[in-house]
């Protein structure tokens, strides 16, 4: 082999792949803006599905589960909606500003991770003022399709209902008051319950209990 | 391979049947196992295999008078992960509701087998058309393959299509977990050749 193979050779590698990297960039360019806004739109509308009572959620702080970015948030409902009439800089048209009087804390909603089978299941909460689980749901995992993927379905979903941190266990089988797991996901109904909500909960009883509401 | 030229749709059946990726061929045997347990699984990944199949086969025929020999394999490589990832990223910007039901399978679909070898073996030394349906043939023949699989598989495993309770009692649980996906991906190969050797006159699996 001589020199100019080994150069049409390394040449032709490199001229393809600067081609694809080019291409796969300028897709990531273009998409990548549109799919953050889409995010953080889906995410406000997962919030307010957790709490559809609330009248505002606001963030409260955040926390790391497995060195992940995860917040918890509080739920408010408003003592009373009054509307003011402002006038918008813009355009300097009359327009009606809600304005929120004595609001009120009726729950809140973390964020969390769970280590599931293959994946770390990413997962929110509500819970009340007491603590206790009103709906969770999964935003996001990567669980083994057929298996796994069942944590997202509301027979699973819906035991969490009124359940108190101590009750955050996951059982094999029948059971009355804890989780009972999927058949064939142990692992992922664990992660679910163990390591995202009841961590999320206790972590939020820790930081919010002691604080004057 | 044979070596006479084959008229296209001679090439989508034989990627169907005669070299189907999984019965005939055996390559590709993990995502055979892997996502089968449900009908919905396997033909969402069936179907983004189909369109992924066929765009590599059409980019490397293109591209093959420009691909040095002794690096073909690297540029596969490119192809193929060049597409998993622009579809991917395009399905999550424009697609969402239905990237949260496949997502998954489209990343999975770098580490295939069957793409990678009809790249080798047809693509890169064929027209651009007769690689299309190449790739189109292979892929259906990928899908059709999906189906059979996991419609036993669901509905010996959970007693459902599609999610959809077809029998009632206790189905055989093992057939969704890994165990029940070479049980059935063996017994279906098996049939298949002894179908093919009773009625059409083939010589099996090692005759091919």
């Amino acid at each position: 082999m001589t020199a100019t193979d080994m150069a049409k050779i390394t040449i032709n590698l490199v001229v393809i792949y600067v081609i694809g990297g080019l291409i796969m960039a300028f897709v990531y360019a273009k998409t990548s803006p549109i799919m953050f806004i889409k995010a953080k739109e889906e995410k406000e509308a997962a919030l307010k599905l957790m709490m559809p009572e609330a009248d505002t959620i606001n963030t409260l702080g955040a926390w790391e589960p497995h060195e992940k970015h995860a917040e918890y948030y509080a739920a408010l409902k408003c003592g009373e909606v009054k509307i003011n009439q402002v006038t918008d800089e813009k355009t300097g048209k009359m327009k009606e500003e809600k304005e929120c009087l004595s609001p009120e804390d009726i729950g809140y909603i973390v964020e969390g991770y769970g280590k599931g089978y293959s994946s770390y299941i990413h997962i929110l909460a509500s819970v009340d003022k007491n603590f206790t689980v009103q709906k969770i749901s999964v935003l996001a995992h990567g669980e083994t399709p057929g298996l796994g993927d069942e944590i997202e379905k509301d027979y699973f979903l819906n035991q969490f209902e009124g359940k108190s941190a101590d009750n955050l266990i996951v059982i094999k089988g029948e059971t009355a008051d804890k989780i009972e797991a999927i058949t064939g996901a142990t692992i992922s109904s664990r992660a679910v319950t163990e390591d995202g909500v009841k961590n999320g909960v206790i972590m939020l009883q820790d930081k919010l209990s002691g604080e004057v509401r | 391979m044979s070596l006479k030229p084959k008229s296209n749709w001679e090439l989508i059946k034989n990627g169907m049947f005669g070299e189907n990726t999984i019965f005939r061929m055996a390559i590709s045997l993990c995502p055979s196992i892997a996502v089968t347990n449900g009908m919905k699984n396997g033909v969402a990944l069936g179907v983004s295999v189909v369109f992924v199949q066929t765009m590599v086969n059409f980019t490397v025929s293109l591209m093959r008078k420009f691909i040095h020999p002794k690096i073909r394999i690297p540029i596969f490589m490119l192809v193929i992960a060049g597409y998993v990832t622009i579809i991917d990223l395009l399905m999550a910007t424009y697609a969402r509701a239905v990237y949260k039901e496949i997502g998954l399978y489209i990343q999975i679909i770098v580490a295939f087998a069957s793409i990678f070898a009809r790249a080798e073996v047809f693509a890169s030394k064929n027209k651009v058309f007769s690689s299309i349906c190449d790739g189109f043939g292979m892929g259906v023949g990928f899908l059709l393959a999906m189906i059979v699989i996991s419609f036993f598989r669901e509905l010996l495993g959970k007693g459902e299509l599609f999610g959809i309770s077809i029998i009632a009692g206790n189905p055989l649980l093992i057939m969704i977990l890994p165990a029940g996906g070479f049980l059935a991906v063996g017994l279906l190969m098996g049939f298949f050749n002894w179908v093919d050797m009773r009625f059409f006159g083939g010589k099996g699996a090692s005759g091919v």
